[in-house]
């Protein structure tokens, strides 16, 4: 028996047995050389997906040319406003809508062959399952699509029910199931072949606050355990604490990806001062000469003079408060949120007519 | 076969013919509980057994010597025909339910070939055509000896003819559900069943001197695209010759079932190219 190996070592979601197995270097097909930690697991080179809709079958572009790399170990956010393409692109992905043109690359490869699909776990937007099924007979019906031994399939099959709080229900049929008892089942089925690589849509949907931080505590899990994550999601926060770069989709294109150190960088932006200028006759030309620097915007509050200024500016400000006898309290360079970010880009789209 | 081994030590089996025939098999055995929890199947299954149970107060009305061959004709028609009737109503509903319920959005992105879920959709539900069969051949042969007949080697082998006939039938319904809307696949299913029924029908209109096909030429093309396209399904209605006391051997059975799973696997086939064509939005 030939085997393929994916690493070594223990994962969060390890079963508990493991089997003494003569491990070769991960695979990019079966008579690969190793792939680096760099190598990218997933691609995507301008995507485009046209559907025909109506009767007379009217041409809707969903996807433009979307390209993207995401490399293994990195947590990937997929960023968009409704209807932007992100479920059209991620089902491109896993194979549920055939791309009209451009290529999608898994582990370096076809996406369409079992060894690499298996290598995936996916999480649908809203899953279903059949209603009729409990989640460990769910499980049991995923693990025998991947090949898991009966033995693996019981063991994981209760390991990862009880890691998604389900263990007390896992012998209920999912028909009086909440949507985010649902969403648990499918965040356990997408664990449950061990997944290099996670494509999960909208994880965080339909859980209520206790169920996203545990999902969120979860994916940090993950992270933390060398799993590659590619998720969407309408929830900025939870993308800007859990992910190390993002792809902002709007409509079929994608306006901006990289790291998020690099996109939410400071230099293009502002920072925010707190000065304080003495009082008499003279206060009104000194806030006059400071709000007179380029960029500033001056608001003369209780606490003292509040400036919000282009960070080149900062030098300048401090020169004249000597001039004028005063001091600055507080300096804080203003950080751009992803929040913030993702508007940007999508003005920056309307301005330029959608054509960015 | 080639194992994949995950980093926490976990073997994934997904390739090879082994691998295959589970993944199969896996979607054999829930489509077979999926479509045994249908009401419709159930509803199908007792009108049956009424309508067998009918035929035994209706052979009260039968001369004493006719009694049993009542039962027997009786039997020979509803059998097939409910049978029938499931394939075509359940093979229309069978991909659909998966989409329109979006149960396939969590399976397809697994090591699973369209071509394997298409496979194990559709001996799922041969295989619960089977048991319906079996399950309602056996009320029939209670009632029939009820009214002293019994199963004679004709009519067990007229069913095995009929479990081959089920199998491209549920073909054919598959074939037009991975094509278009349950209605409609329905619809056209039991189209192709009608006119498989009459195709020699059709094809002694073609080969006469006189009548439509040779009035209008046009017809005659429809006629002969007809005859090639569509199954000869007549080919296992084998109920009168029985009845009129015919035999049927098992050199027509292994030759009729030759001819109906070399036509099931073209609509198979055709099914798995449609479908994989498809996308899922």
């Amino acid at each position: 028996m030939r085997r393929l190996a994916s690493g070594a070592g223990d994962t969060l979601f390890s079963p508990a047995h493991t089997t003494p197995v003569q491990v070769c270097p991960t695979m990019n097909d079966a008579n690969s050389t190793p792939l680096s930690p760099d190598d990218a697991i997933l691609s995507l080179d301008g995507l485009a997906k046209t559907f025909r809709v109506g009767f007379w079958g009217r041409p809707v572009q969903a996807l433009r040319g979307v390209s993207l790399t995401m490399r293994r170990g990195e947590s990937l956010g997929y960023l968009g406003p409704n209807g932007s393409g992100k479920t059209t692109s991620i089902k491109c992905i896993v194979g549920l809508i055939q791309a009209s043109a451009g290529k999608v690359q898994l582990f370096g490869g076809d996406p369409g062959e079992a060894p690499r699909r298996a290598k995936v776990g996916y999480l649908p937007e809203s899953p279903y399952f059949y209603d009729y099924l409990t989640p460990i007979e769910v499980m049991e019906y995923v693990g025998k699509l991947y090949g898991m031994s009966a033995r693996d399939r019981a063991e994981r099959s209760h390991k990862l029910l009880g890691q998604v709080g389900l263990d007390q229900a896992a012998k209920r049929p999912l028909r009086g199931f909440s949507k985010g008892m649902l969403q648990r089942v499918g965040i356990a089925q997408s664990l449950l072949a061990d997944p290099e690589l996670l494509i999960w849509d909208e994880p965080l949907s339909g859980l209520d606050p206790m169920g996203r931080k545990e999902v969120r505590d979860i994916m940090a899990a993950l992270r933390a355990d060398g799993k590659s994550l590619f998720f969407s999601s309408h929830v900025l926060s939870d993308i800007e604490t859990l992910c190390d770069s993002v792809c902002i989709l709007d409509r079929g294109q994608a306006v901006a990806q990289g790291r998020l150190s690099d996109l939410l960088r400071s230099e293009e932006l502002e920072s925010e001062a707190v000065a304080e200028i003495p009082s008499g006759d003279n206060r009104p030309a000194a806030i006059a000469t400071l709000a007179a620097l380029p960029g500033v915007v001056l608001t003369d509050l209780p606490s003292g003079v509040r400036l919000v200024l282009p960070t080149a500016q900062v030098p300048a400000l401090m020169a004249k408060l000597l001039e004028l006898g005063g001091f600055l309290r507080e300096l804080n360079q203003r950080r751009d949120s992803l929040e913030e970010l993702f508007l940007r880009k999508a003005v920056k789209r309307d301005q330029d007519g959608g054509a960015a | 076969m080639t194992a994949i081994v995950t980093k926490s030590g976990l073997e994934l089996h997904t390739s090879g013919a082994f691998a295959m025939l589970r993944r199969i098999s896996a979607v054999v055995g829930n489509t077979l509980r999926e479509a045994g929890r249908a009401k419709l199947f159930y509803g199908l299954l007792g009108a049956a057994v009424m309508l067998l149970g009918f035929s035994l107060v209706l052979s009260d009305l039968a001369l004493v010597d006719q009694k049993a061959r009542l039962v027997q004709s009786f039997g020979m028609a509803v059998v097939p025909l409910v049978c029938v009737g499931t394939a075509v109503l359940m093979g229309a509903l069978l991909l659909h339910k998966e989409i329109d319920k979006k149960t396939l959005y969590a399976i397809l992105p697994k090591p699973i070939a369209r071509g394997e879920f298409i496979a194990g959709k559709l001996l799922g539900l041969c295989a619960l055509l089977v048991i319906e069969l079996v399950a309602l051949a056996l009320v029939w042969w209670a009632v029939l000896s009820m009214r002293g007949g019994q199963m004679t080697g004709p009519i067990v082998r007229g069913l095995a003819l009929h479990v081959i006939e089920l199998v491209l039938v549920t073909s054919i319904a598959v074939f037009f559900s991975a094509l278009t809307r349950p209605v409609l696949s329905g619809l056209l299913t039991a189209g192709v069943f009608v006119v498989g029924r009459v195709t020699y029908v059709i094809t002694d209109l073609l080969a006469a001197r006189k009548g439509l096909f040779v009035e209008v030429p046009a017809m005659r093309a429809v006629g002969k695209a007809l005859v090639v396209a569509i199954p000869d399904l007549s080919t296992f209605a084998v109920a009168d010759p029985i009845l009129q006391g015919w035999d049927v051997p098992w050199s027509y059975v292994a030759s009729a079932s030759m001819y109906g799973l070399c036509w099931a696997l073209a609509f198979a086939v055709g099914a798995v190219l449609l479908f994989q064509r498809r996308d899922f939005t």
